[in-house]
């Protein structure tokens, strides 16, 4: 399983390729859009420098593409492989949360 | 289309030039966007140079593992198998017939012998290669394949017969010579040296017409897993050809050098033998286990 998400370069969920594939999973969405989309849905601010590291990387591994665009806006949308690295990678996240949630209910931290 | 701001486009030459040409232009629409008409200040500055860096990095890592595999194919790759061969076709006649002359050492004897053996090794195995292939090979020539592989066979057969006029012409040389005078010609030296290449091309373009025939062949996964297995034993059989024909060349010209040499040449085609192999095991196994998940 952790081999698998290393391939599709999906590690925590504060990455930003993670992020970018959730954004796009609403949508087609250039980088500027992108940006505030993972601000107001996740609380991370990603800069252009991030942001565009980890287009250019999912775009590598065939997980995004760009869509034709005449403005200097580019935007981006995920593809058939994009939607499986993500499902994959929130499974492995809902499992570890389902973990950790319930462990902290037989402790009795959490109410 | 509005033009980038210049300031904002100086941030762009901390990436590398094949990035900037894909993504500059829609990159430096985000940063205005972000800037919003300001000037861009010192953390954001960095943060975008520190992105660029690591961007060039990683190109610099892609370029390495794209170059490291064809440097490494040099040595330990079929083009170097092919010089080997050709090497060894072209000098051992007369390091033969040297050996023979004079009372040897046991470890030419054993060097021939282990060279004999390894030569047949690879013919044998060329031959199972050929035989193995020969059912759908017939039936590629049959649905008229000879069109898509001729080109290749004329080249093949023309560096042959180039080759084999090199040989020839070694020989006549040979034979006007004695094996003190042939040791310490240059002409026999550079002779021997573009013989050795006109067989290693020879050999390389008839390996290059049985790999393009290969790909039209319609073969069973068995045939194919015996197919690699069988490659990678010729190759290595070749390949081990050198060290011992360095032994012998060591016992026929006294030379301490060309028998540590071929001590290392013997371990290192050990280890890379070794690994080609059961890297073909291995493939092959994969093949007949993805074959029989299909059924």
């Amino acid at each position: 399983m952790a081999s698998k998400r290393q391939a599709s370069g999906l590690r925590r969920e504060n990455d930003p390729p993670l992020l970018i594939l959730i954004s796009l999973a609403e949508g087609p969405k250039h980088g500027h859009a992108l940006a505030k989309d993972i601000e107001d849905f996740a609380g991370v601010t990603l800069g252009p420098g991030a942001l565009y590291g980890a287009v250019t990387r999912l775009e590598e591994r065939g997980l995004i593409e760009p869509l034709g665009s005449e403005d200097r806006r580019r935007p981006y949308q995920i593809t058939s492989a994009g939607s499986t690295a993500l499902a994959g990678a929130l499974a492995d996240l809902r499992r570890v949360t389902s973990v950790g949630l319930a462990r902290l209910r037989i402790d009795g931290h959490l109410a | 289309m509005k033009p980038a701001d210049p300031d904002a486009a100086k941030l762009l030459r901390w990436y590398p030039r094949a990035w900037r040409e894909r993504y500059g232009e829609e990159f430096l629409a985000m940063v205005e966007d972000n800037l919003d008409g300001e000037r861009p200040g010192l953390r954001f500055r960095l943060s975008v140079a520190w992105a660029g860096l690591r961007e060039r990095g990683h190109r610099a890592r892609l370029a390495g593992q794209r170059a490291g595999p064809p440097m490494l194919s040099a040595v330990t790759g079929r083009w170097w198998t092919f010089f080997v061969a050709g090497y060894v076709f072209a000098i051992l006649p007369y390091e033969l017939e040297a050996s023979s002359g004079a009372a040897q050492g046991w470890w030419v004897t054993a060097a021939l012998a282990a060279l004999a053996a390894v030569a047949v090794l690879g013919g044998v195995c060329v031959l199972a290669s050929g035989l193995l292939g020969l059912p759908a090979f017939g039936r590629f020539l049959r649905a008229g394949g000879w069109r898509q592989i001729r080109r290749g066979v004329a080249w093949a057969a023309g560096a042959t017969v180039v080759a084999g006029g090199g040989l020839a012409a070694l020989a006549r040389v040979k034979g006007s010579m004695t094996y003190d005078q042939l040791s310490g010609s240059w002409v026999f030296f550079l002779g021997s040296f573009v013989t050795g290449l006109l067989l290693m091309a020879a050999f390389g373009l008839w390996a290059n017409v049985a790999k393009a025939t290969a790909k039209h062949l319609d073969l069973p996964v068995r045939v194919r897993a015996g197919e690699m297995l069988l490659a990678s034993v010729t190759s290595a059989a070749v390949l081990a050809m050198l060290p011992f024909t360095l032994f012998v060349t060591s016992a026929t010209q006294s030379s301490l050098f060309q028998l540590l040499l071929g001590v290392v040449a013997l371990a290192t085609q050990s280890v890379v033998a070794t690994s080609r192999i059961r890297q073909a095991l291995r493939r092959g196994r994969r093949l007949r286990a993805r074959a029989a998940r299909a059924r």
